[in-house]
């Protein structure tokens, strides 16, 4: 039955209740990230020409690699979806090789072997005026297992072993 | 309650302060003693009988966290390894050295590597503070766990402390989260890459994973905001939870009473008869009154919690207890001093790492969390990362979580919980297995690499 005691017990709660989702909400929007936050915005990498069929080119602004995968380009992310190491790309196996937990991606970034759940992620590369340009802020993760577009036997020994 | 009234208070202060009655307070140490502003800090005089040994107790804000007698079984080091009370020690010495370190750190990616790097060589004893803050960080998650592991194997997480061992989960989630919020402030490439690697455990949680990693670093990689995000946890957010939990915690230590281990009824009973053991426990109407034999561990009521007839009453039927100062006192100040001692000696001897400042664009190899992660770390290069990321944590949390409400056994002894004690330990093997390969035996690309060919091993 409604009575204004009950009105006034409840009124207490429902008030510390508003209290605490108001405290939720002001602290998510302050401490929400940022769309973009991260490097953001658009990257040029240059001519297409300059990085050979079969190799990467490393770029720290935007921390990616340009990878020219059988004359087609791919900006990947240089963290490794597993746990984020930063995957280089080495050179005699023509592979990258995550240091950390040994994932090793081709060099379309396509998942071979490790621990990673997928290939490297992708950002979006337009062609604008003959020049590659890298978006940032638009990544796509990389293709599933099981993907081997660009699967090519190691060119040479991998940059792990011995290491 | 009707421990000692105001007008015993009175009395035994008058009789206290007669001259003569005291022979430590006599000539000028008895005038100051008998002074208005000497009373007006100190309430009571020092009074050398079991009723002025108990004012004292109940007068003294920091005598009052401990009980005014303790049975006498409390005093064996055998009894809790004083693990949590060395977990308390260890607390303060990280409170007083992390105060000291805040003195000289800045939050910022431009100047916390170079602030350490002052600590190291500008500053006086600034290395050895900052040393015995590191190993005192890492020696607390292990007491910690190891407190844990009595904890379970005393059987002391039964009714009625159910509720203080999930506050003992709390300050267990509490420290880790310091130890990890800590481990970026130096910002090397040590501190960058192992919370990289930790805070990416998140990712894996399904559905809301990279949102929270998100919240927790302020962004999608480590930067500026994650190490003030990290500083202001680690200096402000964390200290506040851990002591609010720490004060609960010891207070229902108290209010609980101290557990068992064989079978009697309470702190008070053993060698005591079923008869004279039920009669002075248990305040009416709890429910172990009827339905649980004498065999349980029971409620203890300590001196200065009951009412006068009920203590008058315990202290006639076993007289086993001891006053806690300064029996149990003295054997803390040793335990205390010995875990300063500890911390000094190894903070003298071993130099926290600082290695190159943190550089994002090069991974060192091969990159390891912080110790208590890297068995999930090992877990993770196994198994799919939802099993090993979520699943297997989860469960282990949720089990430790709802462990004392799940084991409605009531037995302390280990050979009537055997499958308690059987799961437990496997859990632990595996935990230490796995953790000892993921320390020791990975090498760079996480490839098998023992230890005595190279150690990739940091702490």
């Amino acid at each position: 039955m409604t009575t204004r005691r009950n009105l006034l017990r409840s009124g207490w709660k429902v008030g510390g209740a508003l209290l605490v989702a108001a405290a939720g909400w002001t602290s998510w929007e302050a401490l929400r990230p940022l769309a973009g936050s991260g490097t953001g915005g658009k990257i040029p990498l240059g001519s297409p020409d300059q990085v050979p069929v079969g190799t990467a080119q490393y770029y720290g602004e935007g921390r990616l690699w340009l990878a020219n995968a059988d004359g087609q380009f791919f900006a990947l992310s240089q963290r490794c979806p597993h746990l984020g190491c930063g995957v280089p790309f080495c050179e005699s196996s023509g592979r990258f090789e995550c240091p950390c937990h040994g994932s090793v991606f081709d060099i379309g970034g396509e998942w071979i072997s490790g621990p990673s759940p997928r290939g490297m992620d992708r950002y979006t590369l337009t062609v604008e005026e003959g020049i590659l340009v890298a978006d940032t802020a638009d990544l796509v993760n990389g293709p599933d297992p099981g993907a081997d577009q660009f699967l090519t036997p190691p060119s040479g020994p991998s940059c792990a072993e011995g290491a | 309650m009707g421990e000692i009234t105001e007008l015993d208070r009175d009395e035994l202060l008058a009789d206290a302060l007669e001259p003569g009655n005291d022979p430590t307070v006599s000539g000028w140490r008895g005038r100051v003693a008998r002074s208005e502003a000497w009373r007006s800090v100190f309430r009571h005089p020092h009074l050398d009988t079991p009723r002025g040994r108990a004012l004292q107790s109940f007068s003294n804000v920091f005598l009052h966290v401990y009980p005014v007698k303790v049975p006498a079984r409390v005093l064996r080091l055998r009894y809790s390894w004083r693990l949590g009370y060395i977990a308390t020690v260890l607390f303060t010495i990280l409170l007083a050295t992390g105060v000291y370190l805040m003195f000289f750190y800045t939050p910022s990616t431009t100047a916390a590597y170079g602030d350490m790097q002052q600590l190291r060589t500008g500053v006086g004893f600034g290395q050895l503070v900052r040393n015995v803050h590191r190993w005192s960080a890492h020696l607390m998650v292990l007491v910690v766990l190891l407190h844990l592991a009595r904890v379970f194997f005393a059987g002391a997480y039964k009714r009625p402390r159910q509720f203080n061992w999930v506050l003992g989960l709390a300050l267990l989630a509490t420290t880790l989260g310091f130890s990890f919020t800590g481990y970026l402030l130096p910002w090397d490439q040590l501190s960058y890459w192992a919370v990289t690697v930790g805070t990416n455990l998140v990712n894996y949680v399904p559905i809301a994973g990279t949102t929270i990693r998100d919240l927790l670093i302020g962004g999608d990689q480590i930067n500026q905001t994650t190490l003030l995000r990290f500083y202001v946890l680690h200096v402000a957010v964390l200290p506040g939870a851990l002591g609010l939990f720490l004060m609960v915690h010891i207070w229902r230590v108290r209010k609980d009473g101290f557990a068992v281990r064989r079978g009697g009824v309470g702190a008070f009973a053993e060698g005591l008869t079923d008869e004279a053991a039920t009669a002075m426990i248990l305040p009416p109407g709890d429910p172990a009154d009827d339905d649980e034999t004498a065999a349980t561990p029971g409620r203890v009521r300590l001196l200065g919690v009951v009412d006068r007839e009920s203590v008058t009453a315990e202290e006639r039927l076993v007289d086993d207890t001891v006053f806690a100062w300064p029996h149990l006192l003295v054997r803390h100040a040793v335990v205390a001093l010995g875990t300063c001692a500890l911390v000094l000696a190894l903070g003298v001897s071993f130099a926290a790492p600082l290695r190159d400042l943190a550089n994002p664009e090069l991974t060192p190899e091969p990159a390891k969390a912080p110790w208590y992660f890297v068995g999930l770390q090992e877990l993770l290069s196994h198994f799919d990362p939802l099993v090993a990321g979520i699943f297997v944590p989860a469960a282990a949390f949720l089990g430790f979580l709802l462990l004392p409400y799940v084991d409605r056994n009531p037995a302390t002894e280990a050979k009537h919980r055997k499958v308690a004690i059987v799961v437990f330990v496997g859990l632990i093997v595996i935990a230490v297995v796995l953790t000892v390969i993921g320390l020791l035996f990975r090498g760079p690309g996480w490839q098998w690499t023992p230890p005595w060919t190279h150690l990739y091993f940091e702490l």
